[in-house]
């Protein structure tokens, strides 16, 4: 499956998500980072939506931990939304899954997101 | 349930009744929280004994083995504990037998009565009642009862609740009996597993890549009578043992250990192949007993003169295989452990790019239907994967038997002089060193991988790899300027071979490391991928001015272990 490399930022209820596709890798980390950064400074709930992603490199993963970052340092909550397999494959190769808040659904990002006691960052 | 139905009326329990259900639910729930059986029991007894008002008590169990009745349990004033009866014998004997409640009103005149201990004991015996302990799979036992303390004779309602209370006690036995059989037979199970671990450890680990010799053995169960080894001498010749154990189960793996430190032993002064056996021989009639025996073939591959000089006590023939022309070599002595001067001949075999096999006859006994696989059967498999790399060839052969029906251990070794094979090349390109250029490398080398038959989740993580170290070169070598990297994936046996060049400036290897993992942060994480996914790697200067060249490998065929 080749899926187009993008970066949509859509709005469901009170969570801003990012979602990418394709494969994220060094010609293109540089905007899925601006994306995720700029997200984080308009809204309280930010979910990247990695469903669609067939590859990632260690400079997408780079552009995941800095919005981890960012979003601890301002109480944002931010999550990764049904990371696929491949993604799953190099976040624990980076031993960084059990670092990053994983939610299974949209759906369930969006009702953590209305929840008062949401996705906590930094658990 | 509609309509309405009166309720039937039913009588109250008189005190009697009441009683002996009372006691009834009071022993069933004592014996079914019992830890200690033996002593429930007692207590069962005891109690029994006193709720009907018996003068003594007492408990047999059927011992499977001999058939005998044992008392088990004894109240009352003559202990009767330890006693063995025949089935048959006396009142419990014939509960047993006839299955059903036995009652003596008059012992002296019932001619069923076992008499004796009376006579020894000075009791007096005047009514008996005995009621069997049954279970599904016939009686254990029996309950039997000596005298209403009343001076009555046991009647047909005390017949009834004996009958009742051995219910709830033959269940506790059995399940008692049933818990230790499996205790048992866990420990056992465990054993096996202690034993058939020892036995594979000792077998010697497999060498890898041009290494002349390959073995494999399959146990048909837990433990093997089957075994191998290989050793070098100081000369550099390779010494080398199959043998197989007569007879199956633990004493035959026991005597296997020993046969196989033996021949070990035997071989490691470089004697000749007729010697070692000899030797090996008359250690093992000295101690060898009850008809084992052990087949075995023995010998040594000079690797200088690429031949085999080889010897074998009572084995298979070994079949040495060149051109598609085969050779048996049959052993010349019978085996081992049986006659203390038998003597053995020496069989030299110039290898000239041809095979030697040697089979246990688990080979030869696969079951093909109703047949046997037989000698044919191994030529003409031998035959169908001689073209093959020898460990592929291995496998072939093993996967092979295994779609058949494997009745005994078996063992297959085989020697040949290692083959010089060229690396393989899977992949060679040039590509700019730009981000955009990546994906289509990914591609590319994805088939590449594909094509080698690189399972998909190694397959992935090695292109992240070769991605994050043309990265790297990307934004470190290259910096932002203008080149080229070339890539080549070479196979070599089984080792994937991984070569990235540039022309970019110098850079120190020391700057090339990975960082540690438990600190979070975005950058860095390249080197930690290439480091977790690759078996080694090595980054250094090309020749010439310019340039770096990193070289990443990652060994990658199916091992062939040994079965479990």
């Amino acid at each position: 499956m080749t899926l187009l490399n993008a970066v949509v930022r859509e709005m469901h209820g009170a969570l801003a998500v990012v979602r990418l596709s394709g494969e994220v890798d060094l010609s293109w980390s540089q905007q899925v980072r601006a994306a995720i950064l700029e997200s984080l400074q308009q809204h309280t709930s930010v979910g990247v939506e990695l469903s669609a992603v067939t590859y990632i490199d260690s400079s997408g993963i780079a552009a995941l931990v800095e919005g981890f970052q960012t979003a601890r340092g301002t109480s944002r909550q931010f999550s990764l939304i049904a990371a696929s397999q491949p993604v799953m494959a190099v976040l624990q190769l980076a031993r960084l899954d059990r670092v990053f808040p994983l939610v299974e659904t949209l759906d369930a990002a969006v009702r953590a997101a209305a929840a008062p006691s949401g996705v906590e960052v930094g658990g | 349930m509609n309509g309405i139905a009166t309720a039937p009326t039913r009588p109250a329990l008189d005190g009697a009744d009441a009683r002996s259900f009372a006691m009834l639910a009071e022993l069933s729930e004592a014996l079914a929280v019992s830890l200690d059986l033996r002593q429930t029991l007692l207590q069962a007894v005891n109690r029994i004994a006193e709720a009907m008002q018996a003068e003594a008590a007492s408990l047999f169990l059927l011992d499977p083995a001999t058939g005998l009745l044992n008392c088990r349990v004894c109240v009352g004033p003559v202990d009767l504990t330890g006693l063995i009866l025949t089935p048959g014998q006396g009142v419990v004997g014939l509960a047993v037998t006839e299955n059903s409640v036995q009652i003596v009103s008059d012992a002296e005149s019932d001619p069923r009565v076992h008499r004796g201990m009376d006579a020894e004991s000075g009791f007096v015996t005047r009514s008996l009642l005995c009621a069997p302990l049954s279970t599904a799979h016939g009686p254990i036992g029996a309950l039997e009862l000596i005298n209403r303390r009343d001076g009555k004779p046991f009647d047909a309602t005390d017949a009834l609740v004996l009958r009742l209370l051995a219910a709830p006690t033959a269940l506790a036995i059995n399940n008692a009996r049933m818990a230790r059989e499996l205790v048992e037979q866990q420990r056992m199970r465990r054993e096996f597993e202690l034993a058939r671990r020892l036995q594979k450890a000792l077998l010697p680990k497999r060498r890898r890549d041009g290494f002349p010799l390959l073995a494999v053995n399959v146990p048909a169960h837990e433990i093997s009578g089957d075994f191998y080894d290989y050793f070098y001498l100081p000369d550099g010749r390779l010494g080398f043992v199959i043998g197989d154990v007569s007879g199956k189960g633990l004493d035959a793996a026991l005597l296997m250990t020993r046969a196989a430190s033996l021949l070990r032993w035997a071989g490691k002064d470089g004697l000749s192949p007729a010697r070692w056996l000899r030797r090996a021989n008359e250690e093992l009639c000295e101690t060898t007993h009850g008809g084992r025996f052990v087949s075995a073939l023995v010998g040594y591959y000079d690797r200088q003169s690429d031949s085999i000089e080889l010897a074998g006590a009572g084995f298979p023939p070994a079949l040495f295989w060149n051109n598609g022309a085969c050779m048996e070599y049959p052993s010349g002595g019978p085996p081992l452990g049986i006659v203390a001067d038998a003597t053995y001949t020496i069989s030299d075999i110039a290898l000239a790019g041809g095979t030697l096999y040697a089979f246990s006859d688990g080979v030869t006994d696969v079951r093909i239907g109703d047949g046997r696989l037989g000698d044919r059967g191994v030529r003409a498999l031998i035959e169908r994967h001689a073209e093959l790399a020898p460990e592929s060839r291995l496998r072939a052969i093993l996967t092979e038997l295994k779609s058949m029906r494997l009745v005994d251990d078996t063992t297959i070794m085989v020697i040949e002089r290692p083959r010089e094979h060229p690396p393989e090349i899977l992949l060679r390109q040039t590509f700019a060193a730009e981000p955009e250029r990546m994906r289509g490398m990914r591609a590319d080398l994805r088939v590449a991988l594909d094509r080698a038959g690189i399972a998909p989740d190694l397959r992935d993580r090695l292109v992240l790899a070769v991605d994050e170290a043309c990265c790297n070169i990307i934004r470190h070598a290259y910096a932002g300027a203008v080149g080229e990297i070339g890539l080549r994936l070479r196979r070599r046996v089984d080792v994937l071979e991984f070569e990235l060049r540039d022309s970019a400036p110098r850079v120190d290897p020391a700057s090339v490391r990975p960082r540690d993992l438990d600190e979070c942060r975005a950058g860095g994480l390249g080197v930690n991928f290439i480091d977790s996914v690759m078996d080694g790697w090595e980054f250094g200067a090309r020749p010439g001015p310019v340039g770096n060249l990193l070289r990443m490998h990652k060994r990658c065929s199916p091992a062939l272990e040994d079965e479990t």
